[in-house]
């Protein structure tokens, strides 16, 4: 310890003066962080656990992931996480030893239709009969059974396990009776209505050909042992799923096409990209060409990604490509993409130039130089501050290892920062994770990341995993001073019981003075995880809102009145108007 | 606490040296190999005794600055770049220092500060052209499009041949949408290097947006994942200086990805030399063998693997392959057997297992082996096939036949099954089976996409099939005008054939 008696006693001295001095002017304090992460303030406790058996096994490197979703069906957004286990040669693909297996935790913000001030998580898996044991990679959320209740598809290294929503707060396994499963290494999938019936359908990213009986050693540069590339392991193809509406799944990877490619599949999203009506598939594959399904109707599909221009960057590059953000983020009416990437890669913003041919337009939109340092896992289209553009977050964390803090003696050397880009307008981003609080200075080893209204207060919300790390509630403390509105787009199939959320619905928010928002409902994307199926618009500057046109996912369209604004308003398939039909084409008036 | 006690203080802590200013944090080498820690600590142990007394300033300088290649060839970026200010402080007109610290930055995505260090090298050596070309990828990365051009044409200006150059401002001229230019840059960049064929899949951005879709999809047909690669001597001068078991086997990977087989089986032998147990370096050399056509070489080196990693799935699978080409030997079965019990999910096995099975009379075992790599890879049209073969060896002909149709299904554009299903509608022995027409048209298509004499033959016994004797008899003298290589048992039964078709109706074989 060093003494400093003296120097104390100044300092104390030179203190007090200070404080006279400046009681005098007006305080104005600092502008609170944008993030705060509440994670265990709100009993969020939780740590993905890799295993970290130290033979490097692959899986390890690359989990896990989170789900948003509201089970119990009480308004707010309760929380999943997989879990990792130790993984061990001659013990299948999972071996739990450690960990208790992924968890459930019931979001207390809304208890018997009264709200509280703020969200408290209580681990409820033991209750809810949930027993994810597999060694956990990712999940997806969605009512395959249009029973009103949303049902949780776990993906694994190893078998994966599909969670019947029971209705009274537990779940079923009904995996094998439902022909769900997959027993590859599985890291994301998308639900979503592919062929248009009413009932959701699973996409199923397989990644790579792993065994750990026959486990591969691979060397950083600097001849050390790490963890290896993609490259060490074939690709394998994915797996499509079609719900046949009596809760069982027809295996159709072969005949819809999807099979004939073999990919190393990170991310994925369903959504119409060429806007023909028709959901295609977007994936993310690791090291190779991203695959884009172009649905060709009747659940067969075609492979675009190279004639479309997101099977590589503008460069021509292959690139791992991780996880993905599609969204209308200029408002233009398509859908446009962004992959998180490897460190010494940039991330790329594919942007929809109409009819499903993009363009990269990375460095011309500020983010590339800035991502080049930092592997990108989690990412969304997110208006953090809700000023009517659509921002971007990467979650980061490395995959090589970082040599400095191995030369520290950090045991899992792998850790990164977040980021948050700024969208300013006319196409640009600014990177501002240094104005982003907390959580954007600490590094640690992202990789899912899921995003909703956690407390239900009208700014997006980030629930982050990190390998070998606690979760992080990453909570919006300042998106709610604009002003927003807030969208639940449900409806009720043919032969449903129940109401669910329309996956794959777009929402147009028509505004006064301003130009339209455009919003896709969706939990798919981002990385190994299910986001919150709402829909969140930042109103910024223009709040008055005309008119609200929803595109529902069997093709019909329908006109709502404007919503209030700062509240969240559920519309319901078949209760809106028809939209006006459009009308004939003037006739050009001579120029003068 | 000052910074600088607390820095040496933490570098005790780790057990580790510094010396200089900025100090430089000798690493922990324990956990690299041993070759490559040998390397490093020579260095440092150079620096040391020079940094100790009073060496000229020159010397110290090409002290730092060599340790600082070293550590930067095994991307020990942090003491590198210590050693690297070190060596430019220390001479500050020799331009390799700061060029090199530029292209660690560089590498480590710190862009601003790699093109200050680019910037200061070209203070010092005014024509550095890879400099040059640096800062313009740099300054494109950054989205200064116009000082990116404005940098690579000075670079131009100063090597005519710079095809890095020229293809970065092909790419530059595409990021401002100037699709003409853009076509300009890159086809002669494509002149300059007309083996990197990443270059096309550029050219097929500009000519799409010059909407000239022909030209795009004929270059996109070409594309690949070969760059231009920018001339820099003193990356290869920091690649050179790389050592070890490792990186000899990641070298001799590249060589032999880019058909240097040679080069590749120098650089195995030499592995496999220094460590007779690197079971990883013989089963490659053998591979490469089997390349330069030493066949039993590589099936010696594959068994002196084994014998040293008795359980190794790949010199299982790669010597049961090797065995199997020679004929369906037991040995060659039970190194595959081997490899697909080791790893269930490899459905090359499963397949290369099941050929050895059929071509050995086993078809059932044969057919299980098939539907297992058929089930774990359904784009292989190879087990689609083989499947299908082995069940008309079973005489199942009708399960032969819906096999062919699924895969047809799920591979619509495969000759392979195309024609394996022509075959058996036009030849099946099960005659309810045929069909004549639908033969017709598959063996019509394949010949379209592949005239070879098999498919030609094809073509006749469809067209015999659909009754029509004279085009059969057409078709057949096509296939046997390709069949000089044939062995003179094929070409006779090819001739007795079209004598049969040449007699005319009935003709179905």
């Amino acid at each position: 310890m060093i003494h400093m008696p003296m120097c104390e006693a100044h300092r104390l001295r030179f203190s007090a003066l200070l404080a006279g001095v400046f009681l005098a002017l007006p305080v104005r304090p600092a502008p609170p962080a944008p993030f705060v992460d509440r994670a265990a303030e709100w009993g969020l406790t939780f740590r993905y656990d890799t295993g970290s058996t130290g033979q490097l096994y692959y899986p390890e490197i690359v989990g896990g992931g989170a789900a948003l979703f509201d089970y119990d069906n009480d308004g707010d957004l309760d929380v999943f996480l997989v879990q990792g286990t130790v993984l061990e040669p001659g013990k299948g693909a999972a071996h739990p030893i450690a960990s208790a297996g992924g968890r459930l935790f019931r979001n207390d913000l809304i208890v018997n239709g009264v709200r509280h001030d703020k969200p408290h998580f209580v681990d409820v898996t033991e209750a809810s009969g949930i027993k994810a044991s597999g060694y956990g990679m990712g999940v997806a959320a969605g009512d395959f059974d249009n029973d009103g209740w949303v049902d949780l598809y776990v993906l694994n290294f190893g078998s994966n396990q599909l969670w019947h929503n029971n209705g009274d707060g537990t779940f079923t396994d009904v995996t094998r009776a439902a022909g769900a499963d997959d027993p590859r290494m599985s890291l994301s999938a998308a639900a979503a209505d592919l062929d248009r019936d009413g009932w959701l359908d699973l996409y199923i990213a397989d990644y790579v050909e792993f065994s750990i009986d026959h486990n591969v050693v691979c060397y950083a540069q600097s001849s050390r042992r790490d963890f290896c590339g993609p490259s060490s392991f074939p690709p394998t193809p994915d797996k499509l799923l079609r719900n046949r509406g009596n809760g069982t799944f027809e295996d159709l990877s072969q005949k819809s096409g999807i099979a004939a490619k073999a990919g190393r599949g990170m991310g994925v999203v369903a959504a119409d990209f060429d806007g023909d009506g028709l959901p295609d598939v977007f994936v993310a594959n690791d090291g190779m060409e991203n695959f884009l399904w172009k649905n060709r109707g009747n659940l067969t599909f075609e492979e675009v990604a190279l004639p479309a221009g997101v099977a590589v960057n503008a460069d021509g590059k292959v690139q791992a490509n991780m996880g993905i953000a599609a969204g209308d983020y200029d408002d233009d009416g398509d859908l446009d993409l962004f992959v998180t990437h490897l460190d010494g890669e940039t991330n790329t913003l594919w942007v929809n130039l109409g009819g499903g041919q993009f363009e990269d337009r990375t460095l011309q939109a500020g983010l590339g130089a800035p991502s080049l340092p930092f592997t990108g896992f989690g990412t969304a289209w997110i208006d953090y501050d809700n000023d009517g553009r659509q921002d971007l977050l990467a979650v980061d964390g490395a995959v090589r290892l970082i040599d400095a803090q191995a030369q520290r003696g950090d045991p899992f050397p792998y850790a990164q920062t977040h980021q948050m880009f700024h969208n300013v307008g006319g196409g640009r981003f600014t990177e501002v994770s240094r104005e982003m609080g907390e959580p954007f200075q600490r590094a640690e080893v992202g990789r899912g990341a899921a995003f909703g209204d956690i407390d239900n207060d009208g700014d997006m919300d980030v629930l982050i995993v990190a390998a070998n790390g606690p979760a992080r509630l990453l909570v919006n403390e300042v998106g709610n001073r604009n002003p927003w509105l807030g969208l639940r787009l449900v409806g009720k199939p043919p032969g449903a019981k129940g109401e669910r959320d329309m996956l794959g619905a777009l929402v147009e928010i028509v505004r006064k003075g301003a130009p339209a928002l455009r919003r896709r409902a969706a939990t798919d994307g981002s990385y190994a995880s299910a986001s919150d199926p709402r829909v969140l618009v930042g109103l910024g500057d223009a709040p008055e809102v005309t008119e609200v046109r929803v595109t529902w996912p069997d093709g019909k369209s329908e006109v709502f009145p404007p919503p209030p604004l700062r509240a969240y308003t559920k519309l319901l398939e078949g209760t809106g108007r028809a939209p006006a039909p459009p009308e004939p084409p003037k006739k050009a008036s001579p120029q003068p | 606490m000052k910074p600088a006690l607390f820095l040496a203080l933490l570098l005790v802590a780790v057990g580790a040296i510094a010396i200089g200013d900025p100090p430089v944090a000798f690493p922990d080498l324990a956990p690299l190999e041993k070759e490559v820690g040998e390397q490093i600590a020579a260095a440092q142990e150079k620096l040391t005794s020079l940094a100790g007394g009073e060496t000229p300033a020159p010397d110290l300088a090409a002290a730092y600055g060599n340790l600082g290649m070293l550590y930067h060839a095994y991307s020990l970026g942090q003491p590198a770049e210590a050693c690297y200010r070190n060596a430019a402080r220390l001479q500050p007109a020799d331009p390799r220092w700061p060029h090199a610290l530029g292209v660690l930055l560089q590498d480590g995505g710190r862009l601003e500060e790699a093109d200050a260090a680019f910037a200061w090298a070209l203070q010092l050596q005014e024509k550095d052209v890879p400099a040059l070309v640096r800062r313009g990828e740099i300054a494109r990365l950054q989205g200064r499009t116009d000082e990116a051009e404005a940098l690579l044409q000075k670079a131009l200006a100063a090597d005519p041949s710079s095809s890095a150059a020229q293809a970065l401002l092909g790419q530059t001229a595409l990021d401002r949408r100037d699709f003409a230019a853009a076509v300009r840059r890159l086809e002669a960049a494509l002149a300059a290097a007309p083996g990197a064929n990443r270059l096309h899949y550029l050219l097929a951005q500009a000519y799409r947006g010059q909407g000239e879709a022909a030209k795009a999809g004929e270059h996109l047909a070409q594309a690949g994942q070969v760059g231009v690669k920018p001339a820099d001597p003193s990356t290869d001068e920091i690649e050179a200086l790389r050592t070890g078991e490792r990186i000899r086997l990641a070298r001799a990977k590249t060589a032999y990805q880019n058909g240097r087989y040679a080069e590749a089986a120098a650089l195995y032998r030499s592995v496999v030399a220094d460590r007779p147990e690197s079971t990883e370096g013989r089963i490659n050399l053998a591979a490469t063998l089997v390349q330069l056509g030493d066949r039993a070489a590589a099936v010696a080196e594959l068994r002196e693997a084994l014998r040293r990693a008795p359980a190794n799935p790949t010199a299982h699978f790669n010597l049961g392959t090797l065995l199997a080409a020679e004929g369906p030997s037991a040995e060659a079965r039970e190194h595959l057997a081997a490899a697909t019990a080791a790893l269930p999910q490899d459905a090359e096995a499963h397949r290369a297992l099941a050929e050895v099975l059929r071509n050995g009379g086993h078809p059932e075992e044969a057919l299980a082996e098939y539907s297992r790599a058929v089930a774990l890879d359904p784009g292989d049209e190879r087990a689609r096939l083989g499947e299908a073969e082995t069940l008309v060896r079973l005489e199942r002909y009708g399960t032969a036949r819906e096999r062919l149709e699924e895969g047809l299904k799920a591979l619509p554009q495969s000759g392979l099954l195309t024609h394996g299903l022509a075959r058996l509608l036009a030849a099946c022995p099960d005659h309810s089976l045929r069909d004549g027409a639908r033969a017709r048209t598959l063996a019509l298509a394949v010949w379209q996409a592949q005239p070879t004499p098999g498919h030609a033959e094809t073509a006749a016994l469809a067209q015999a099939e659909a009754g029509d004797c004279a085009a059969a008899a057409r078709w057949q003298r096509t296939a046997l005008e390709g069949a000089g290589s044939l062995p003179q048992t094929t070409v006779q039964a090819m001739q007795d054939r079209l004598a049969a078709y040449e007699k005319g109706a009935p003709c179905q074989p």
